[in-house]
C-alpha cells in the first residue's frame, strides 16, 4: 500500500473520529438535564400583578403586599403532587408570618367546590384565592402545577420552583431573604 | 418466574457471546465449522429469547406483582389483552420486544443462508450477534425487566392511560420495531463487505431484499403512528412533528434513497460506496433514535420514564459511527469504481438527484429536531423548533421528490432515447396541468396545495400509464394473461405501484394540510351548531363505569341540511385513577372524500354543557389507503421471483458488467 | 422530390409535438399557480387572525402541539387571551411580545431569528448547497470518465460460456424493464 493511500487513509479516519467526537459532545450535554424544565424569564424581574378573589373572604391585591416577601404558590385539587408540599407550606405560614412573609396559594384550573374540600381535608390555613379564566397563571408562565413564586418587599421575584417545594429549601431561601434584604 | 425470566436472559447474553466469538474467529481463520455452529446458535437464542418474553406475558396475565415492572405496568382490573400489550408498554418491556425481534431477524438470516452463502456473511453474522449482545447486556444490566419488589403491592398501578385507551396499541410498535431493528441486516452486512474487503457487487441483491422488507415494515409502523395520532388523540392531526416521530421518519427516508440508489449499483455498476454508506448510515439513524426516545434528552409525547440507560445508548451510537464510517474511510481509496454517465438527463442522474433529495429532507429533519439541544448546549438559550419550521423546509424538498417520482420512470437508462420519454410524458403532463386548473378553478388559495395536486395527479398517471404499457408489451410478446405479463417486469411494476401509492399519500397530505376546517363550539343539551354543511346537536352525557376507568360519552346527533338523519357521533373522556387529566377519545365519521371528527375537550355543570372541537378533514382516508399500497407494493417487489436454473440474484450483477460489451458492439 | 419534402416535414412537425403539449402543459400549469398567487385574498376575520397568532404559540401545556391545535383548557384560554388583546388593538408581534415576557422563548413555535438561535434559518440552506455541490461534483466526474470504447471492427468475439451469459443478461433486462 502506497504512502499516499496510508496517509490519506489517516486523515479521512481522523475527520470520522473528530465528528463523531463532536456529536457525542454535543448529545451529552442533553443527558444530565431534565428537558421539561424550562427556566422562567421572569426570575429578577417585578412580579405580575394581580387581584384575585379568595375562596371565602375579601380580594387579594399582589401589590398591596409591597413590603413583604410573598411566596405565590400556583396548586390545584386535582394535583396530586401539590400534596406533597402542602405540609412545608403550611410550615412555612405559620414559621414566618410574623416576620411579614405571607403564603398565597392560586388555585388553578379548578372548581371552587373541590377547592373548597381541599382545603378543609388538608387543612390550608393561608389565604387561597381562585385564579377564573387564568389570567395570572398565564401572566406568570405556568406550565403546570405546582409551580412556587417567591417575591422580594422591592415586589422583585428572586425564586421559581417547578414542582413540589421542600419545606428545607423554602425555609432557607425565606431566611437569606430576611437577613440579606435580597 | 421474575428468577426465570432473569436466567433466561443471562443464558441469551451467552449465547450470542459465543456466537460473535464463534462467527468472528471463524471468519478469520476461515474455519467453516465454527461459523456453521454460529449459525445454529442463531436457532436456540431466538428460542431463548422468546421463551423470556412469554415469561413476562405469563407474568403480566397472572399479576405476578413480584417483579417491578408488572407492578408498574399493569393492574388487577386491567382487561387482559391490554395486560398483554403492557408488555411493550414501558421502557424495560419493550427492550425485551426488540431483542425478540432482533433474535428473529438473525435466525432469519440463519435459515436463508444454510446453503449458497456470500463470503461476507461470516462476518455479518457477527455483527449481528455484536448488536444482539449490546441490548441484552443492557436488558440483563441497567435496564432489567425482571427486577423484583422486596414488598410486592396488592394491586399494580396499571398501564399510562393513554397506552390502553385503543387496540392499536397492539400493532403499531411491532411494526415500528419490526422496521427499526431490521436495518441492523442491512448494517451487518455492509460491514462485513467492507470488513471481508468486497465492496463488490455480491452483497447488494442480498441487502436489496432485506431492506426493501424491513422498509415494508417500517412503512407500515410509522402508518400505525399517524394513525394512532389521529384517531386516539384527538386533535385533530396525525403528525405533529414530535421529536421521536421525526427521528422514525429519518431512517425511513434514507431507506428510501439506498433503495433507490442501489438500482444504479446493479445496473451499472456505480455508486457502491455511497450505497454502503447508506445502510450504515440507516441504522446509525435508527440507534440514534433509540438514544432519543429512551435517553430523556428531547421533550416528546412518547418520552419513557426518565432511566438510567441513555449514556449507554450514546456509547453504542457512537460505537457504531466509529466503526461504520471508519471502515468507510479506510476502505474509501479501494472502493472507488470507475462509472460513466453519458448525460445527467437520464435514469442515473435521476437516481443522484432522488437521493439528494431525500437526503436534504433528512438532514433538514434531523437539523430542526436535535436544534434545540444543540442551541442550549452553546447558548444556554431554550427554544423550541415546531411545524412550521419543518412544513416550509420540507414541502419544497417534497414537492420536487414527486415532480421526479412523475418523470424518472420515463428517463431511459444512458440517455438513449430521451425523445421516447417526452412522448411517453404527454399524458401525464396533460392530466397534471388539468388538476392544477381545475383545482386553481375550484377555489383553492395556496399554491403550494394547486402545486401538489397537479405533481400527485402527474405521479399517479405516469405510473399507471407504464403499469398499462407494460401490461400491453409483455401480452403482445407472449401468449399470456395480463398477471403473467405484470409478474415478469415484477420489480418495475412494483416500484410503480409504491409510486402510486405515494401520490394517493401525497393528495391526502396536501388535502388535509390546506383544506381542513374546524371549529370550537360550547353546547348546552339540546343545543345545535352547523358545521361542515350538517347540523350538530348535544343530546346529553352517558357515564359508564369500567373497572379500570370511567368513561364520560357524550352523544352528538348528525342531520344533514335536508333532515335525514346521519348518525351519531360520540367523543368520550376517560377518567383513570392513576392520570389527574381526562384522556379524550374523538369519534370519527370516515368518508371516502372528508372525515367528520368530534372532540370533546371539557365537561360543564355535569355534563349538562360541553365544550367541543369538530373538525372537517378532507383526504385523510387517501393517506391510509395510499400508504397501505405503498407497503403492499414495496411486498410485491420483495417477493421471491421464480426459482431460476442458475440460481441466484447474485449472478445478476456479474451479467450487468458484460452488457457494456454488448453494447459497445453493437453501437 | 416535393412529397418527399412534405412527408420529412410533416414527420418532423409531429416528431416535435409531444415537447410541444407538455411545455403546454407546463405553461397551463404555472399560469393556475400564479393565478392564484396573485388573487385576491379576503382579508383575515378575527377568528382567523386569533388563529394565525395561536398557530404560531408553543402550547405551554402540551408537547409538540401549537395553541391553535392544542385542546388543552390552557391553550383555550390562551386564545381567549389572543382575542381580547386583538380587540383592545394590540398588534400581533405585541401579543407575542407578552407571552415571550411570561413564558420565555420557548413558548414561540419557531426561534427568534437573532442570534444562535436563527442559525435555524440558514443551516438547511448550507447544508442544501453542501448537498448539491457534492452531487454536482459527482456527476462531473462520471460524465467526464472514459466510456468503453468499441476495440476494432465488429462485435467482439464471445465464448459460448459469454454468450449464455449474455443472454440470461438480456433475458432478466427484458423481465425488468419491459418498456
Amino acid at each position: 500500500m502506497s504512502g499516499r493511500v496510508t496517509r490519506r487513509r489517516a486523515r479521512l479516519l481522523a475527520g470520522v473520529v473528530a465528528v463523531v467526537a463532536v456529536i457525542v459532545v454535543l448529545l451529552m450535554t442533553g443527558l444530565g438535564k431534565d428537558p421539561s424544565v424550562i427556566a422562567s424569564p421572569l426570575v429578577g424581574r417585578a412580579a405580575p400583578n394581580f387581584t384575585l378573589p379568595q375562596l371565602d373572604g375579601p380580594p387579594v391585591t399582589l401589590a398591596k403586599l409591597r413590603g413583604q416577601i410573598v411566596v405565590i404558590n400556583f396548586w390545584a385539587s386535582w394535583c396530586t403532587e401539590c400534596q406533597v408540599e402542602q405540609a412545608a407550606l403550611d410550615q412555612a405560614w405559620r414559621r414566618f408570618r410574623d416576620s411579614g412573609v405571607v403564603v398565597i396559594g392560586v388555585d388553578f384550573e379548578d372548581s371552587a367546590g373541590a377547592a373548597r374540600g381541599y382545603v378543609r381535608t388538608d387543612g390550608v390555613t393561608y389565604p387561597v384565592v381562585a385564579d377564573a379564566g387564568s389570567k395570572t397563571a398565564l401572566a406568570y408562565g405556568l406550565r403546570g402545577v405546582p409551580e412556587t413564586f417567591v417575591v422580594n418587599s422591592s415586589g422583585r421575584i428572586v425564586n421559581h420552583v417547578i414542582g413540589p417545594v421542600g419545606g428545607a429549601a423554602l425555609t432557607s431561601v425565606i431566611n437569606s431573604m430576611l437577613t440579606g434584604a435580597q | 418466574m421474575g428468577q426465570l425470566g432473569t436466567y433466561l436472559l443471562l443464558f441469551g447474553l451467552a449465547v450470542s457471546g459465543y456466537g460473535l466469538l464463534a462467527a468472528a474467529v471463524g471468519a478469520k481463520t476461515g474455519r467453516p465449522a465454527l461459523v456453521e455452529s454460529a449459525r445454529r446458535c442463531a436457532f436456540g437464542l431466538f428460542a431463548i429469547v422468546a421463551a423470556a418474553n412469554a415469561t413476562m406475558l405469563a407474568a403480566l396475565l397472572t399479576n405476578d406483582f413480584a417483579i417491578r415492572y408488572v407492578a408498574g405496568n399493569s393492574a388487577q382490573e386491567t382487561p387482559a389483552f391490554f395486560k398483554a400489550l403492557s408488555l411493550w408498554a414501558a421502557d424495560y418491556g419493550s427492550l425485551l420486544l426488540w431483542n425478540l425481534i432482533l433474535a428473529g431477524y438473525i435466525a432469519a438470516v440463519a435459515l436463508r443462508f444454510r446453503r449458497d452463502r456470500p463470503p461476507t456473511f461470516p462476518y455479518a453474522l457477527g455483527v449481528l450477534f455484536a448488536v444482539q449482545a449490546f441490548y441484552l447486556i443492557l436488558i440483563n444490566g441497567p435496564a432489567h425487566p425482571f427486577a423484583s419488589l422486596a414488598n410486592p403491592p396488592a394491586d399494580g398501578r396499571g398501564p399510562a392511560p393513554l397506552l390502553q385507551n385503543h387496540p392499536l396499541m397492539a400493532v403499531h410498535p411491532p411494526f415500528l420495531y419490526l422496521g427499526f431493528s431490521g436495518f441492523t441486516v442491512p448494517f451487518a452486512f455492509g460491514i462485513a463487505a467492507l470488513l471481508a474487503g468486497q465492496g463488490s457487487d455480491q452483497w447488494v441483491s442480498v441487502i436489496r431484499r432485506w431492506t426493501l422488507v424491513v422498509w415494508c415494515f417500517l412503512t407500515l409502523g410509522l402508518l400505525l403512528g399517524a394513525l394512532w395520532s389521529y384517531s386516539v388523540l384527538g386533535w385533530g392531526g396525525y403528525w405533529a412533528w414530535d421529536p421521536v416521530e421525526n427521528v422514525a421518519l429519518l431512517p425511513w427516508l434514507m431507506a428510501t434513497a439506498f433503495l433507490h440508489s442501489v438500482m444504479l449499483q446493479e445496473r451499472r455498476g456505480m455508486a457502491r460506496l455511497w450505497n454502503i454508506a447508506l445502510v450504515i448510515g440507516a441504522f446509525a439513524l435508527t440507534t440514534f433514535g433509540t438514544f432519543l426516545t429512551r435517553g430523556n434528552v428531547l421533550s416528546s409525547v412518547h418520552a419513557f420514564a426518565h432511566t438510567p440507560v441513555g449514556p449507554a445508548y450514546l456509547a453504542f451510537l457512537a460505537l457504531v459511527l466509529l466503526a461504520g464510517f471508519g471502515l468507510v474511510a479506510w476502505r474509501l481509496p479501494e472502493l472507488r469504481t470507475p462509472s460513466s454517465l453519458t448525460s445527467a438527463i437520464s435514469r442515473e442522474g435521476a437516481f443522484v438527484a432522488n437521493n439528494v433529495l431525500l437526503l436534504a429532507a433528512t438532514a433538514f429533519i434531523l437539523l430542526g429536531t436535535t436544534f434545540p439541544l444543540v442551541a442550549e448546549a452553546v447558548s444556554g438559550q431554550q427554544i423550541t423548533v415546531g411545524g412550521p419550521y419543518f412544513r416550509s423546509s420540507v414541502t419544497p424538498v417534497f414537492l420536487l421528490i414527486l415532480l421526479l417520482a412523475g418523470t424518472a420512470p420515463l428517463l431511459p437508462w444512458r440517455a438513449t432515447n430521451r425523445s421516447r420519454a417526452l412522448h411517453r410524458l404527454r399524458v401525464p403532463a396533460t392530466a397534471a396541468a388539468l388538476v392544477m386548473i381545475a383545482t386553481a378553478w375550484a377555489g383553492v388559495h395556496q399554491v403550494g396545495a394547486v402545486a401538489g395536486f397537479g405533481l400527485a395527479a402527474l405521479v399517479f398517471v405516469t405510473s399507471g400509464q407504464e403499469i398499462l404499457s407494460g401490461l400491453a408489451i409483455g401480452r403482445h410478446g407472449m401468449r399470456g394473461s395480463a398477471m403473467r405479463a405484470l409478474a415478469r417486469g415484477r420489480r418495475r411494476h412494483a416500484g410503480l405501484i409504491v409510486h402510486m401509492g405515494l401520490a394517493l399519500v401525497a393528495a391526502g397530505i396536501i388535502a388535509s394540510s390546506s383544506l381542513g376546517q374546524q371549529s370550537q363550539v360550547t353546547l348546552k343539551t339540546g343545543q345545535s351548531t352547523v358545521f361542515a354543511g350538517q347540523v350538530l346537536r348535544y343530546q346529553g352525557l352517558h357515564t359508564d363505569r369500567q373497572p379500570q376507568r370511567i368513561v364520560l360519552t357524550t352523544a352528538v346527533s348528525v342531520t344533514s341540511p335536508s333532515g335525514g338523519s346521519a348518525g351519531t357521533l360520540d367523543p368520550r373522556m376517560n377518567l383513570y385513577p392513576a392520570s389527574t387529566a381526562p384522556i379524550g377519545s374523538p369519534s370519527i365519521h370516515r368518508g371516502i372524500v372528508w372525515d367528520l371528527y368530534a372532540s370533546v375537550i371539557s365537561l360543564q355543570d355535569n355534563g349538562d354543557s360541553a365544550t367541543f372541537r369538530f373538525y372537517r378533514n378532507p383526504g385523510v382516508n387517501w393517506l391510509w389507503f395510499g400508504g397501505l399500497v405503498m407497503a403492499l407494493g414495496g411486498a410485491a417487489a420483495a417477493w421471491p421471483g421464480r426459482r431460476r436454473r442458475n440460481s441466484g440474484d447474485d449472478k445478476s450483477a456479474g451479467q450487468a458488467r458484460t452488457r457494456p460489451a454488448v453494447e459497445a458492439g453493437a453501437r | 422530390m416535393s412529397p418527399m419534402n412534405a412527408a420529412e416535414a410533416l414527420h418532423r412537425a409531429r416528431a416535435g409535438l409531444p415537447g410541444l403539449l407538455v411545455l403546454l402543459a407546463l405553461v397551463a400549469g404555472l399560469v393556475s399557480m400564479i393565478s392564484v398567487a396573485v388573487s385576491d385574498h379576503p382579508p383575515a376575520s378575527q377568528a382567523q387572525q386569533v388563529q394565525q397568532i395561536a398557530a404560531g404559540l408553543h402550547c405551554p401545556v402540551c408537547k409538540d402541539l401549537s395553541v391553535a391545535d392544542s385542546p388543552a383548557p390552557l391553550a383555550q384560554q390562551m386564545r381567549q387571551e389572543i382575542a381580547q388583546k386583538l380587540r383592545a388593538g394590540e398588534s400581533a408581534g405585541q401579543i407575542r411580545a407578552g407571552f415571550v415576557a411570561a413564558y420565555g422563548e420557548s413558548v414561540l413555535m419557531s426561534p427568534p431569528r437573532q442570534g444562535v438561535a436563527g442559525a435555524v434559518y440558514y443551516l438547511p440552506l448550507l447544508v442544501l448547497a453542501v448537498g448539491l455541490i457534492t452531487a454536482f461534483t459527482l456527476l462531473r466526474r462520471w460524465l467526464r470518465a472514459p466510456r468503453p470504447e468499441p476495440s476494432g471492427a465488429g462485435p467482439p468475439q464471445l465464448s459460448a460460456t459469454q454468450r449464455r451469459a449474455v443472454a440470461r443478461a438480456v433475458a432478466r433486462l427484458r423481465e425488468e424493464e419491459p418498456g
